[in-house]
């Protein structure tokens, strides 16, 4: 526990105190008063990773702010052996629509290593707050009287293969609440359910600002020029339709011979499928003037912020998404943004107020060309896009959520 | 005559109401059955969901309506009527069934595919009070600008149209005898504005309102304390012109380093209730 603090360590003044000049006074004051009807209770958070992933960024900073707002709160890593990843990595597979086998003996793994994980574990709040399916077992062996317990699901489950679900749903059920992201993502459930989206952190190396010298030493270090770029940042995975962007740049390309495209992302040097993506990529881009692909290895955040304010355009062709923060991400960096209306994107892309949602790879490359010819308009979005950031998709908005939720429950 | 006003914030959580439509008649019966929390959360609650924007868009269901039906008609109407955020519930549901009712047959047999189904979102509120009294309307134009955006909702639009009298803002100001100021703000609720737009104009209307009364009152204080206060209004605005030229060209945010000193250059003393 120690040690996931000391890596979150608060810059002097505090994490919250630099949220002041970008959410105002006012919004810090009453989330310190919302945080004051959780006197007495005490948080823990459960997840299975300290480091890595959407969710372990996430929790790095939202234990020490709400820490900082007087709620004392724990941080707990369920621990696993191969088997049980395995088993959870299956899971996660099968919750997102692909067809996996569920063994008997895949559930023993499941439920021997929750066993043993809800003896070690330090669950002594009252308020218990278990992020995803991997630790959801806990519930049955140490629910305690007088605890809340909140289940946090950050995956879509809308896709879900039911042989999962039901070998899963009957522990969510002793669950006092669930939250999801999406109202997209929920399954039946007989329990109260809130919708909490997830968020950014502002100042986080993938966010925060950059001059222009930053952003072009860096752009020189990957030996790319300034231009008019548009740019998917994302892993090479067919979800997120890389060959679809071909070819709407494809088509770009044919009306506007100055347009570049920058295709970057990781997960393709560890994951067979995206090595074989990876390569359709290579081979459909052959011959096609313009087009970068970069190999960005995992770290590379402070590549993915310059990237990304180097971009006259960033794209988001996915078929399918999660919430896609990379959104939120470009919009915070007031870049105009063109991306497909799937899973939680329509919330952060407002059509036509804080970017451009499309629906085709005609629509990708009819919006990009106007985006590309017209400055004002990408200015325009740009400015809305960073205030709808602002207002709906920063941490302080995320925690504030939580601590209602859990006001609402005790 | 005088009482406190207490000023509280609000969190909204979001949950699923449990309704979906597709069509435009599954939408009236939706609409007809949903909790007031899910006609706050898709209506009422449009200016704090987006309180930095240019201009707020339709209500959910007017642009549900034009996008996945593709019916300009039956979404004007939608949203003309979601419009005045600070009317009762119970009147925007009316006003959204009748809307609906003179959707022309042809509109009616329009089916939004699957995935671009309407789902309900109820918004419950969990209420902070923020631990802070004023006394007089003077009070409020002083901390106007550092109020948090959800306080500013709760007070002006969200407690009028759930009926919470003793939380309204316009009501509190009318029984304060502070009628042009309550007036102000009815008429600034009613424009449909995004949030933070609604605060400024607000906040504009009511300094403006408080100057006749200032130089009023300025006038009985000693030539000499006069001259002084004057200097010192007029370095602090030639400090806040030297930071914006320096500044990026971001704009600030709503609530933070602005107080009504730095705005107008004068301290508002809490004394009196104004009737402008």
């Amino acid at each position: 526990m120690s040690d996931l603090l000391e890596a979150a360590a608060a810059p002097p003044g505090g994490w919250l105190a630099r949220y002041e000049p970008v959410v105002g006074s006012g919004t810090l004051r009453a989330l310190e008063a919302l945080a004051r009807r959780l006197k007495g209770h005490r948080i823990v958070m459960v997840n299975t990773t300290k480091t890595g992933g959407g969710v372990a960024e996430i929790l790095h900073r939202v234990v020490v702010i709400l820490n900082e707002l007087g709620v004392p709160t724990t941080w707990e890593v369920m621990g696993g052996d191969d088997r049980f990843f395995g088993v959870t990595k299956r899971m996660h597979n099968a919750f997102h629509g692909h067809v996996e086998p569920l063994t008997e003996e895949d559930k023993e793994i499941y439920r021997e290593r929750t066993r043993i994980e809800a003896e070690r574990l330090e669950l002594d709040g009252d308020l218990i707050f278990i992020h995803d399916p991997q630790p959801a077992g806990l519930i049955e062996h140490r629910r305690e009287p007088g605890q809340h317990w909140m289940w946090r699901c950050h995956i879509d489950l809308s896709r879900r293969d039911e042989a999962y679900w039901e070998f899963l749903r009957p522990l969510v059920a002793q669950y006092d609440t669930a939250i999801f992201s999406h109202i997209g993502f929920v399954p039946p459930l007989d329990l109260p359910t809130f919708l909490v989206p997830p968020s950014i952190d502002p100042f986080a190396e993938k966010n925060r600002e950059m001059g222009d010298a930053e952003v072009d030493a860096v752009l020189d270090k990957l030996g790319l020029e300034g231009g008019s770029w548009m740019t998917q940042i994302s892993r090479f995975d067919r979800i997120k339709d890389p060959l679809g962007v071909i070819e709407a740049y494809r088509l770009v390309r044919k009306r506007r011979s100055s347009a570049k495209l920058l295709l970057a992302g990781g997960g393709a040097s560890d994951d067979p499928e995206g090595a074989e993506v990876l390569a359709e990529v290579r081979e459909k881009s052959k011959g096609l003037s313009g087009v970068t692909i970069l190999e960005l290895p995992p770290g590379s955040d402070l590549e993915i912020n310059a990237l990304q304010r180097a971009s006259t355009v960033v794209l988001q062709k996915s078929l399918r998404e999660g919430f896609a923060l990379t959104v939120s991400e470009a919009l915070w960096k007031r870049r105009a943004v063109v991306a497909s209306a799937v899973g939680g994107i329509p919330l952060q892309v407002l059509h036509e107020q804080t970017g451009l949602l499309v629906h085709s790879i005609e629509g990708t490359a009819f919006q990009t060309i106007r985006l590309l010819d017209n400055p004002d308009l990408r200015r325009e979005l740009g400015a809305e896009g960073r205030e709808h950031v602002r207002d709906n998709f920063l941490h302080t908005r995320e925690v504030r959520d939580y601590i209602a939720a859990f006001v609402a429950m005790v | 005559m005088s009482e406190p006003f207490h000023l509280i914030s609000v969190a909204h959580l979001e949950a699923p109401a449990g309704l979906v439509a597709a069509s435009i008649d599954a939408l009236r019966d939706a609409i007809e059955r949903a909790p007031d929390d899910a006609i706050f959360q898709h209506v009422t609650r449009l200016p704090i969901r987006h309180p930095h924007a240019r201009d707020l868009p339709g209500n959910d269901f007017a642009r549900w309506v034009r996008t996945a039906l593709q019916a300009p008609e039956a979404a004007e109407r939608l949203s003309f009527a979601g419009y005045d955020h600070s009317r009762p519930i119970a009147e925007v549901r009316a006003s959204l069934l009748e809307a609906l009712e003179r959707v022309p047959a042809r509109d009616r047999r329009r089916e939004a595919a699957e995935e671009a189904t309407f789902h309900f979102i109820s918004a419950h509120s969990v209420r902070v009070p923020l631990e802070v009294e004023v006394n007089t309307p003077l009070d409020i134009v002083d901390l106007w600008p550092k109020l948090d955006p959800a306080s500013v909702f709760y007070h002006l639009i969200e407690a009028p149209a759930r009926g919470h009298a003793d939380a309204s803002l316009v009501t509190w100001l009318e029984r304060q005898g502070a009628k042009g100021m309550a007036r102000a703000a009815a008429e600034e609720v009613a424009e449909g504005r995004p949030l933070e737009r609604l605060r400024r104009e607000l906040g504009t209307r009511w300094r403006r309102s408080q100057i006749g009364r200032r130089i009023a009152e300025k006038a009985g204080t000693p030539e000499a304390e006069r001259r002084r206060d004057a200097t010192a209004t007029i370095a602090r605005l030639a400090g806040r012109l030297r930071e914006s030229a320096s500044s990026p060209p971001e704009p600030e945010p709503p609530t933070a380093g602005m107080s009504p000193e730095t705005v107008d250059g004068t301290a508002m003393a809490p004394k009196e209730g104004p009737s402008s």
